[in-house]
C-alpha cells in the first residue's frame, strides 16, 4: 500500500501540487490523469524524492522513500523516457544503474529480454526510436524487481503494438501482486486497463476512486427535442433532474430515456426526438477537469 | 532494429529483491553504498567514447607541447625534467572540462534522476563523482607528464636531474586532481555543459589573465587559477600568466586552490539537495 498524504509543492506564488492525499493499492493499476500543468509529473517526482516536497509525505508500506535501504527493490520509476545518454549502449546504461543499486549484473540481460530489447543490447541509445527508449527506460525500472512501478506517460512514442504490449504487461504486473501507478494523456487507453483513477486539476485532487465509480457518476445523457421545451424543463427541474438547453435540444443528465419518456407522456408533452448516450470515461474526466485546465484550445 | 514481445517479470520472483524490500536505511548503509556508487560512476565514465578520446589525446598533447618547446627553445638549459610540467595547464583544463561533463551531461540527459532515484542520499553520489573526477585528473596528469618527458627528450632536451622530478610530479598531480574537482563543482552549480565550460574558459583566460594584473597582489593570491598555477614547479623559465611581486609559499597556494575545490563542491552539493531534478 502506498499512502500519499498532504503532498504540497509551491514554486513562488504558484502551488503546483496542493495538499494531495490518496492511496494506491497493491495488485491494481491506478491511472493518474489531469490536464497539462495539473501537477502529475511534480507529484511523481516527489514520490521518489527527486523534488523536495514543501509539505506532506509518501509512504511505501509505511516507509518513506528516502528511508528505504534498497529503493530500487521497492519502486521502479520511469519519469522521463529520454533519461539515457545517447552515447551509451543499452547494456552499459543498465549496468551503471544496476551497480548504483547493488543489483547483480546478470539482471541486466534478464530485463532487456523482458522488454524485448535483447537484440539491441550493444546499440547506443542515441540510435533508438522513442518506443525503444521507452522500453529501455522500463527495463531500468524493472532492474530491482520492484513491488511498485511509477510510470509517467509510458506509452508516449509506442506504436499500437507496443501500447498493447505495455497494457498487457502492466496488467500482468499488477495481477502478480504489484502496484502500478501510471500517468497518461490517453484516457481511452487508460480506461482499458486501469482499475482505479486519481484525477487532479490545478494541483488539487478531484477524484480518487475506481474507474467504474467515475464513469457511473455521469454515465447517461438523454437528449430530447420537443416543441414544448419550457414545460419539459419545468417538470424535470421540479423532480431535481439536471437539464441543459443546447440549441433546440435539451440535454438531461442523471436519469434515463425511459424515465424522461414517462414524464413527458404524463404531462402531455410531445417529443420529436428522444435518445440516450452513455458518457465515456474520457468525457467524464474532461467534465471533471475542464475548469482546472491550465492550457486549453480555442 | 527489432523488438520482441516477451513477458515482464512480476514482483517477488528474485530472492535478492524480495528480501529486505522494506528494510530501513541507516547511516552505515550509506557509507557501504559508496563503493557501489563508485562502480556505477566508473561504468558511466568508461562507457562514453568522448572520455576515451580525451584520454587518448592527453599523451599526444603532452608529448607535442614538450617536444615543440624542447626543439624550439632558445634557453638550452631547459631539461626534460622541467619541460614535462609545461603541458599541465592545458591538460588541467581538459581535466576540469571532464569534471564539468561528469555532472552536466547527466543532468542534461536525465540520468542524474535515475541515479538519485536509485540512491536518494545525495552525498554518496557526490563522493563517488568527486573520487572519480580526482582519479581522472590524476590519470590525465600522469599520462601527460610521462608523454611530456618523452616528447622533451625526443625534442633534444637533456634528461636533467632526477632529484626534483618526484616533487614536481606530486605538486602537478595535486593541481590537476583539484582542477578536476573544481570542474565537477562548477558543473554541479551550473548544470549546463555549454554554460559551465564557457564560463570557466572565460574566467580563466579572460578575467584572470587580462584583468588580474590590474588588481592588488593581496587579491591576486586568491584568484583560483593564479593560485593553482603556482602549484606547478618547473624552474625559472616557467612563467605564470599573472606576476605577483611577493608570492606565497606553494603549500599556501595549495590551500587556496583546494579551498576553491571544496567550496565549489560544497555549493554544488547543497544545490543538489535543494533543487528539483528532472
Amino acid at each position: 500500500m502506498i499512502n500519499v498524504s498532504g503532498l504540497t509543492k509551491r514554486y513562488g506564488d504558484r502551488t503546483a501540487v496542493d495538499d494531495l492525499t490518496f492511496s494506491l493499492a497493491a495488485g491494481r493499476v491506478t491511472g493518474f490523469v489531469g490536464p497539462n500543468g495539473a501537477g502529475k509529473s511534480t507529484t511523481m517526482r516527489m514520490m521518489v524524492g527527486l523534488t523536495p516536497a514543501d509539505a506532506g509525505e509518501v509512504r511505501y508500506d509505511g516507509v518513506r522513500y528516502t528511508d528505504l535501504k534498497h529503493p530500487a527493490r521497492m519502486v521502479g520509476a520511469v519519469l522521463d523516457a529520454r533519461c539515457m545518454h545517447p552515447g551509451r549502449t543499452a547494456r552499459n546504461h543498465l549496468r551503471a544503474m544496476a551497480a548504483m543499486s547493488g543489483i547483480p549484473a546478470g539482471r541486466v540481460e534478464q530485463v532487456l529480454a523482458d522488454v524485448g530489447l535483447e537484440t539491441a543490447v550493444d546499440q547506443r541509445a542515441g540510435g533508438f526510436s522513442l518506443g525503444m527508449r521507452q522500453r529501455l527506460a522500463l527495463a531500468g525500472a524493472l532492474l530491482g524487481d520492484p513491488q511498485v512501478l511509477l510510470l509517467d506517460e509510458p506509452s508516449n512514442g509506442l506504436d499500437p503494438d507496443g501500447i498493447r504490449w505495455l497494457r498487457n504487461h502492466l496488467s500482468a504486473f499488477a495481477e502478480g501482486g504489484g502496484t502500478v501507478f501510471v500517468s497518461s494523456h490517453l484516457i481511452g487507453e487508460l480506461s482499458l486497463f486501469a482499475d482505479d483513477l486519481v484525477v487532479v486539476g490545478a494541483g488539487k485532487l478531484l477524484a480518487a476512486e475506481t474507474v467504474q465509480a467515475i464513469t457511473a457518476r455521469q454515465a447517461v445523457t438523454v437528449v430530447v427535442e420537443t416543441p414544448q421545451p419550457a414545460e419539459l424543463v419545468r417538470v424535470l427541474t421540479a423532480q431535481e433532474v439536471a437539464v441543459e438547453t443546447t440549441g433546440d435540444r435539451l440535454v438531461i443528465r442523471g436519469t434515463t430515456k425511459a424515465a424522461v419518456s414517462q414524464v413527458a407522456f404524463e404531462h402531455g408533452i410531445r417529443l420529436v426526438e428522444l435518445s440516450e448516450t452513455a458518457q465515456s470515461l474520457e468525457d467524464s474526466l474532461l467534465d471533471m477537469t475542464g475548469s482546472s485546465a491550465e492550457f486549453t484550445s480555442a | 532494429m527489432t523488438t520482441t514481445t516477451p513477458t515482464l517479470t512480476t514482483p517477488t520472483t528474485n530472492p535478492w529483491a524480495a528480501n529486505n524490500r522494506r528494510a530501513l536505511r541507516t547511516r552505515s548503509d550509506d557509507v557501504r553504498a559508496v563503493p557501489a556508487a563508485l562502480k556505477s560512476e566508473w561504468i558511466k565514465l568508461a562507457s562514453l567514447r568522448a572520455n576515451k578520446v580525451i584520454l587518448a589525446l592527453t599523451p599526444v598533447i603532452g608529448a607535442l607541447i614538450a617536444w615543440a618547446l624542447a626543439s624550439s627553445a632558445t634557453d638550452k638549459k631547459l631539461t626534460a625534467s622541467e619541460l614535462f610540467i609545461f603541458p599541465l595547464p592545458l591538460v588541467a583544463m581538459l581535466a576540469t572540462i571532464t569534471g564539468i561533463l561528469m555532472f552536466t551531461s547527466e543532468a542534461q540527459h536525465g540520468t542524474l534522476a535515475a541515479a538519485l532515484t536509485a540512491r536518494p542520499t545525495r552525498w554518496v553520489i557526490v563522493t563517488a563523482k568527486a573520487a572519480i573526477a580526482t582519479t581522472v585528473g590524476l590519470v590525465l596528469g600522469a599520462t601527460a607528464m610521462v608523454a611530456g618527458f618523452g616528447g622533451a627528450v625526443l625534442g633534444g632536451a637533456d634528461v636533467g636531474t632526477s632529484s626534483a622530478i618526484a616533487s614536481r610530479a606530486a605538486w602537478a598531480l595535486l593541481y590537476i586532481g583539484l582542477a578536476a574537482v573544481i570542474g565537477l563543482g562548477v558543473g554541479m552549480i551550473a548544470r549546463h555543459s555549454a554554460g559551465a565550460i564557457s564560463g570557466l574558459l572565460m574566467w580563466s583566460f579572460v578575467i584572470e589573465s587580462l584583468f588580474a594584473p590590474a588588481l592588488p597582489n593581496g587579491v591576486v593570491h586568491f584568484l583560483p587559477f593564479s593560485a593553482g598555477y603556482r602549484l606547478l614547479d618547473a624552474g625559472p623559465s616557467f612563467k605564470p600568466p599573472v606576476t605577483i611581486a611577493h608570492e606565497l609559499a606553494r603549500p599556501e597556494y595549495a590551500l587556496i586552490f583546494g579551498g576553491y575545490a571544496l567550496i565549489s563542491l560544497a555549493i554544488g552539493t547543497l544545490l543538489l539537495y535543494r533543487r528539483d531534478t528532472n
